[in-house]
């Protein structure tokens, strides 16, 4: 990364492993779920569901347990300072944030909504033979399992246009600011102009988040019984 | 703290209610029925495969349990054979798109008569083996007709029936 300042450039950590472990493999298993739903590999389907459920569970705990750049509190802002850094747009100085912008908070936020409805729904959706279905679908008669799944098939096309703006945004910052996001998010490191003090969660802490995360996705694919 | 997650959840919250609520209103796809014969044969047919949906799905719900109601899954087999028995009146001539109402039923319904009535009679053999491993009660047959069920609905709607569009 070509700063352009003369600054001082300092490599620190900045994403945790947990981030960047979930980060990765909602990739991964948002890819496999959408190749198995087309292809009615439904119960490959349902195992990439209930993993990206586990993935979810996991990373809207760890954005209030989690190391300094995955708290929610610490990247959510309000509108004067969002409307703030969008005025920084324009500028090809790109100072560097410890974490997400608060536009890609934005981002950040309405791809876990977005998740959270995908996931939810498909919990309950039911196909047009009334085969295969979610695993809480026995709660819902026939013609909310439709609704469910048209719901599934709607907010996974909201999914991938966050997607595409989620690459737009990576490759304008990459070429127009010279600013490297992907880097950081597989290495954890980034390069700043001054270190920045983050806080980083204790391993012990993601062990126990996941074993929630993990217990939660299991019990909901066994519908929910006890 | 308390305030910025207040305001994470209420924009979470609204996304999920703005989208449930556009499904919601997008869901009625018959819309108004023409006060026509083809419009009444229409939405008889989709209240009839709803009715077959719904009842296929009762059953699946039970044999997806530990502990399967038999007498539910029966049930719900008489009525989807009962249905299926009827499923060729469900396609009257001039039924389909071309006379003008909102159908998934494809025109290859009617150009192509034999493919159908093959599929359908497909439908109906294996509702008819449904209904009577489900009197008889193995679990195992019933899901291995579940399937084979499954896989008739599907035969059909892939060559007659409009892909849903995602």
């Amino acid at each position: 990364m070509q700063d352009g300042s003369d600054a001082p450039v300092v490599r620190a950590r900045l994403w945790d492993g947990p981030t960047r472990i979930v980060h990765w493999a909602l990739v991964g298993a948002i890819g496999f779920a959408w190749w198995a739903g087309e292809t009615h590999h439904m119960d490959w389907h349902r195992l990439a569901g209930y993993t990206v459920l586990g993935l979810i569970v996991f990373r809207l705990l760890w954005g209030f347990l989690g190391s300094g750049t995955a708290r929610f509190a610490s990247f959510v802002k309000g509108p004067a300072q969002t409307l703030a850094y969008i005025r920084t747009l324009p500028s090809r100085d790109h100072a560097a944030h410890a974490g997400h912008n608060p536009l890609g908070a934005l981002s950040v936020l309405a791809i876990l909504a977005a998740l959270v409805v995908q996931v939810v729904s498909g919990l309950f959706a039911v196909d047009v033979d009334g085969l295969e279905s979610g695993p809480l679908s026995d709660r819902v008669d026939f013609d909310t399992g439709r609704l469910f799944a048209k719901c599934h098939h709607l907010s996974f096309s909201a999914l991938q246009a966050l997607v595409v703006l989620h690459l737009v945004a990576i490759v304008f910052y990459a070429v127009y600011k010279r600013a490297d996001l992907v880097g950081p998010m597989v290495t954890g490191r980034g390069r700043f102009r001054n270190h920045p003090e983050i806080d980083f969660a204790p391993l012990w802490r993601a062990f126990l988040v996941a074993a929630v995360a993990i217990v939660l996705a299991w019990w909901t694919a066994k519908g929910l019984r006890l | 703290m308390s305030f910025k997650f207040g305001r994470v959840m209420a924009a979470g919250a609204a996304v999920a209610v703005a989208m449930i609520a556009g499904v919601a209103v997008a869901h009625e796809h018959m819309g108004p029925v023409p006060d026509t014969p083809a419009g009444k044969a229409a939405a008889a047919r989709h209240q009839n495969f709803k009715q077959l949906g719904g009842a296929f799905k009762a059953l699946v719900d039970q044999v997806k349990t530990d502990a399967p109601d038999k007498a539910v899954i029966s049930a719900n087999a008489d009525k989807m054979n009962a249905l299926a028995a009827q499923a060729p009146a469900w396609f009257p001539k001039d039924s389909g798109v071309e006379s003008g109402v909102k159908t998934d039923a494809k025109p290859e319904i009617w150009s192509d008569p034999q493919g159908f009535a093959a599929a359908v009679a497909k439908l109906q053999a294996a509702t008819v083996k449904l209904q009577q491993v489900s009197a008889a009660g193995d679990m195992a047959a019933i899901r291995a007709q579940v399937q084979a069920t499954g896989g008739a609905c599907k035969n059909c709607h892939d060559k007659y029936r409009v892909p849903e569009k995602h």
